[in-house]
């Protein structure tokens, strides 16, 4: 059976295709939430790590902004790609790449969700999966 | 008790000088910062034995670059050192210069930027901390979401916040000084290429090479050396600050610029309605915007109106980025912070030529580096 691997196993599990959640952190200390997780520290209250816990994410929020990139020098996407900065329903805001090649359709305010969509497949039929976020469908 | 620079003895900017901002060369940066100091050294009428301690603003060009390039000036054992603040390093090393005058540490200090442009290594990416979006995130894109969400929720176009860049050109095609000495229409800055967003090539800065010099003295150095006083011009608040938590998607950038120019505003006793001209860090063109709205100049949502009325033309109530602005006169980085308090000097003493905003007596210098650092600095015409 093939394996499915995530670019980033840190920040979300690649089990789920469907509405991943996301690996956040919360302080004991202030109740902060953020992402993505960190040992280091509270960026709010300067609590230790101990203070530091691990919670889960929902991988739904709001789209505050999107640009389309059409400049990249990068390896790992091919221009024009589409980012979005969302402010999760938990709190943190992100940035994150979207599903929409382009920003046709999009319009701040949309109701957003995190999928895990294939980046590369190898001979073996392994997937390289990465969480990017799409408009949720309506009533979602 | 806590001082602000006001409290301390006075400061003036006695001496400016510029190499001008260009596309990468074979010009050691020795040539580079020798060629502003030097001209710095003449604009003041100084020797280079007067100057007692020296902060070199450089981000690119590696480590212990002072030295080797002010060396040539003769060794006076005097006290150097590098400052690196991102892209407000000039303007950091310019505070540290102040800071030494104010205290009476020293009666003449030197601040100069220079860089080229060359491999870099980012310490944020050492962090060791991934987020989603990664290296897809670079500053363009940053401010093509400020970009989209402004656009949104003001009603403004894509052609507004071009303006800017009409604007800044106009300004630096009467620049010699500057990188991009070429007047743009609207067409031209919107006709690309796309960048990201709606940001074009012409509404994102150059980077390239130069060099920017400024030299503080205290009251006595003036007496004492024989600088012009007629041609100082004074410090009045030199305020620096970092990022806070903003939560959700609270627009960082502003909130910071706000903080820091609301505090320069307090400690130098002023308000935005002072002001006659700002040089402030208009990388890409909607941070034009964005800033003159957190620093009161005008009502959130109002800029591009402000802009199209031609308030902050030359000429205009404030003008803003009469050199050109990062984005025509551009941004070698390391001189970047220098360099606007040099545009501003020469437009207070009333030597701006073509660039001058006519009657100007307050400026203020405004710079925002990764991290998030916020600088800012008002000078006042007048000993
Ligand atoms: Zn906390």
């Amino acid at each position: 059976m093939p394996n499915r691997t995530a670019v980033h196993p840190e920040l979300y599990s690649p089990d789920l295709a469907d509405n991943p959640s996301l690996n956040g952190g919360k302080c004991r200390a202030c109740g902060y939430v953020f992402f993505p997780p960190q040992r280091y520290g509270c960026e709010s209250c300067g609590a230790p790590p101990e203070k530091l816990e691990a919670v889960q994410l929902a991988g739904r929020g709001t789209l505050h902004s999107y640009a389309t990139v059409h400049l990249y020098m990068g390896k790992d996407i091919e221009a024009p790609f589409t980012i979005g900065l969302i402010v999760l329903d938990d709190g943190p805001a992100i940035s994150s790449t979207l599903t929409n090649r382009t920003d046709e359709g999009l319009a701040i305010g949309d109701r957003m969700k995190s999928v895990l969509v294939a980046a590369s497949t190898d001979q073996e039929g392994n997937e390289t999966v990465e969480l990017r976020f799409a408009k949720a469908g309506a009533g979602k | 008790m806590k001082k602000n620079l006001r409290d301390m003895r006075p400061v003036y900017v006695v001496g400016i000088g510029l190499h001008r901002y260009q596309r990468l060369s074979e010009t050691p940066y020795v040539t580079l910062g020798l060629t502003a100091v030097r001209q710095a050294l003449a604009d003041a009428a100084l020797e280079w034995r007067s100057v007692e301690s020296a902060y070199t603003g450089t981000v690119l060009i590696g480590m212990a670059a002072s030295r080797p390039m002010l060396r040539y000036l003769g060794a006076t054992g005097i006290p150097m050192a590098q400052v690196e603040n991102a892209s407000a390093s000039g303007s950091t090393a310019f505070r540290q210069a102040c800071i030494d005058v104010a205290s009476g540490l020293t009666d003449v200090s030197l601040a100069v930027g220079v860089d080229k442009p060359g491999p870099f290594a980012m310490a944020p990416g050492k962090a060791r901390m991934r987020d989603l979006a990664g290296s897809r995130l670079v500053p363009f894109t940053h401010f093509a979401l400020l970009a989209q969400e402004y656009m949104t929720r003001y009603g403004v176009s894509a052609q507004q916040i071009g303006m800017v860049a009409v604007k800044n050109n106009r300004n630096g095609a009467n620049n010699p000084y500057a990188q991009r000495q070429k007047a743009r229409t609207l067409e031209e800055v919107m006709a690309g290429p796309a960048i990201s967003g709606s940001l074009t090539r012409l509404q994102c800065c150059p980077i390239g090479e130069g060099a920017a010099a400024v030299i503080v003295a205290s009251d006595d150095a003036i007496a004492q050396l024989g600088i012009d006083r007629n041609r100082a011009v004074r410090v009045i608040a030199s305020v620096t600050k970092t990022e806070q938590i903003y939560r959700g998607a609270k627009n960082f950038d502003a909130e910071l610029t706000r903080e820091t120019v609301e505090q320069a505003y307090r400690e130098a006793g002023i308000g935005p309605g002072d002001l006659d001209l700002m040089e402030l860090h208009d990388a890409f063109t909607i941070e034009e915007l964005l800033y003159v709205e957190a620093m009161g100049l005008c009502a959130p949502g109002k800029a591009a109106g402000a802009i199209a009325a031609g308030e902050f033309d030359i000429g205009g109530r404030c003008a803003v980025s009469a050199s050109g602005g990062l984005l025509a006169m551009g941004h070698p980085i390391g001189p970047t912070g220098a360099g606007q308090i040099a545009e501003i000097t020469r437009q207070l003493r009333g030597e701006a030529g073509v660039r001058q905003q006519p009657n100007a007596k307050t400026g203020l210098a405004h710079m925002v580096g990764v991290g998030a650092v916020c600088v800012a600095h008002i000078l006042r015409k007048g000993a």
